[in-house]
């Protein structure tokens, strides 16, 4: 009988799996994936997909040989009964466990534009290795790219293309590019930039058409702002929800989301849960679906399946570091939040810096051009100091000796005192 | 394993260690004339913190949980078999996810390159750069074993102190 059991295959249910197995070495661990191939770095898919990152760099973890690790790949859990304590596969088989560690991660959301007919050739929501694969093959020999949505994923991925040098076509609904990480003066530069790399942005626009080849292949989609526009392959990026839906009957979710403590438990202490499938409750609900958010939850998801008191992970933090077309972007958090923003920025230089405070706390910030100081900022948010007196020195450019030459730009720049309150 | 140490009282702020270091470990030329010319210019991996009175160079702990090792993306950064937390130059993408988990603010984007530096304590050599140039010997390679030593010591001093200048030592009763 398996001791241990975890849904999901990704960099935090596979860490998990790692960390039973080192921990807990005379319990067996099966780890069950719906794809075929696991242990690869998911953020690398883009690069992969223009063949500017080799096959080998794609992988983290290769199949070993532990007898206690079983890895059932290419097979979904249907169902998990918690009185019972077993999971039931899609093909019927029905696990026994002690320990289930759930992490399923997310599913791709897909427009609406296709709901209701099939798919056509060319049209992939991207986010498994599978899919990138397809994508791969699929764009070699073609010309027209649609990026669908302008977010960290959406942006980077039509760098990528149009760096591989097709037609690269952005389509963001919000009025402006990274419109959930940065506030509307902070997203222009960016915009600008990717506009003079000759990638034609659509912002408040969606696809709500499309039309086919022969061939069934997409040859043209309809946006919003009333054009046509040629699309050879149509890569969707407007993010992922949580795949909780072999939990359905399981009890275990809250208003339809699988809660859990900052330790990872969920309502059946026997049960820890991690990764895009859960929201962590400390202060309020948390969704931080990032990749190190899923390797630091795997490991304490890990430890915590047989300790007597679960330890909670450090930070619940959704931040995101990104090098999109040369520039840095740090983002703490979510434009929007706080009450008051403190930023310093360069009129000519593109380099913006701006924290949003909270009662003195930090509650977000980004930092786009000049990322400089941008651990410390973070080790300040995840503290909850009260920063409010010395916030606009914090954004200072940390120089060195030798200073990178585009963040020196900043030195002569107009600063932006106080700032505005939300 | 040694461990870089910094004596407070004897660092000047100079930033003699960023200098060396970026020449010697990011140059071309190893010299530091031919150095400021270079493009893209050299980085150091090490930064001088604080102003004049107070400052002191910080460079990587290697710290025993390191976020940056569970914030790497691409598996660019690692541990070594020195204990060591390294970048694999290779691997590195220039994310910068890095330098935004490192709370102590010194891994450093080097964007010209497209890459994260950090302090490796020049394991390869023989000294690192920077304790072998500093021109007040403010830092210094220690064994950590050495460092509590000298802990130690300033502790019994303090104790000695207090206790010659008629101070009653306090002791928490942990029962209360």
């Amino acid at each position: 009988m398996p001791s241990i059991i975890i849904v999901g295959g990704g960099v935090g249910g596979l860490t998990a799996a790692l960390e039973c197995r080192r921990l807990h070495p005379d319990q067996s661990v099966t780890l069950i994936d719906r794809e075929r191939e696991i242990g690869y770095y998911r953020t690398l898919l883009p690069m992969f997909m223009v063949r500017t990152l080799a096959e080998e760099k794609l992988f983290f973890w290769k199949p070993v040989g532990d007898a206690g690790l079983d890895v059932r790949l290419g097979v979904g859990v249907r169902s998990v009964d918690a009185a019972a304590r077993r999971v039931v596969l899609q093909d019927g088989e029905a696990l026994a466990y002690e320990r289930l560690i759930i992490a399923p991660g997310g599913r791709p959301v897909v427009p609406p534009v296709f709901g209701k007919r099939s798919w056509p050739k060319g049209a992939f929501p991207v986010r498994s290795l599978e899919m990138a694969r397809k994508v791969r093959d699929w764009i070699v020999g073609r010309k027209h790219i649609v990026v669908l949505g302008g977010g960290l994923v959406g942006s980077k991925t039509a760098v990528f293309m149009r760096q591989a040098g097709y037609d690269v076509s952005l389509v963001e609904r919000q009025p402006h590019i990274l419109p959930t990480v940065l506030s509307a003066q902070a997203a222009a530069p960016m915009q600008a930039h990717l506009v003079a790399m000759g990638i034609a942005v659509h912002v408040g626009a969606t696809v709500d058409d499309y039309r086919t080849d022969a061939d069934d292949a997409l040859s043209e989609v309809h946006i919003s702002t009333g054009r046509w526009i040629p699309c050879q392959a149509f890569l969707i990026g407007i993010g992922s929800q949580p795949e909780t839906s072999l939990l359905a009957d399981s009890g275990l979710l809250e208003n339809g989301e699988l809660v859990v403590s900052d330790t990872l438990r969920t309502s059946d202490p026997n049960i820890f849960a991690l990764g895009d499938a859960v929201a962590v409750r400390r202060d309020g609900l948390h969704h931080p679906w990032t990749w190190p958010q899923a390797v630091v939850q795997g490991r304490y998801a890990g430890a915590n399946v047989y300790r007597q008191a679960p330890v909670p992970i450090p930070r619940v933090t959704r931040v995101n570091a990104q090098n999109i077309a040369g520039t840095p972007i740090v983002v703490l958090g979510g434009a929007g939040a706080g009450t008051s923003v403190v930023s310093r920025r360069g009129e000519s230089s593109g380099v913006w810096r701006e924290l949003f405070l909270e009662g003195g706390r930090i509650a977000g910030g980004a930092l786009v051009g000049d990322i400089s100081g941008a651990g410390p900022l973070h080790a300040l948010m995840v503290q909850g100091r009260d920063v409010s007196a010395e916030a606009l020195d914090h954004l200072k450019t940390r120089t060195r000796a030798f200073a990178p030459a585009a963040w020196s730009r900043l030195a002569g720049d107009r600063l932006v005192k106080g700032g505005r309150t939300r | 394993m040694k461990v870089i140490a910094v004596h407070l009282d004897r660092c000047t702020g100079c930033r003699t260690c960023e200098l060396y270091c970026a020449t010697e470990r990011g140059s071309d030329a190893k010299t530091l004339l031919a150095a400021v010319s270079e493009t893209p210019v050299p980085q150091a991996r090490l930064r001088v913190e604080g102003a004049a009175g107070v400052s002191m160079p910080v460079q990587c702990r290697h710290c025993l949980d390191a976020p940056c090792l569970d914030a790497c993306l691409t598996g660019a950064l690692r541990r070594n078999a020195d204990g060591l937390v390294v970048v694999d130059d290779a691997r590195c993408i220039g994310c910068w996810t890095c330098v935004m988990f490192c709370p102590y603010g010194v891994i450093f984007p080097w964007p010209e390159r497209k890459l994260a530096l950090k302090c490796d304590r020049c394991g390869f050599m023989e000294e690192p750069v920077c304790v072998d140039v500093c021109p007040t010997k403010a830092l210094e390679l220690v064994d950590p074993a050495t460092a509590d030593e000298v802990y130690r010591a300033r502790r019994r001093d303090a104790v000695g102190l207090a206790a010659a200048s008629g101070a009653v030592p306090v002791l928490l009763d942990l029962a209360k």
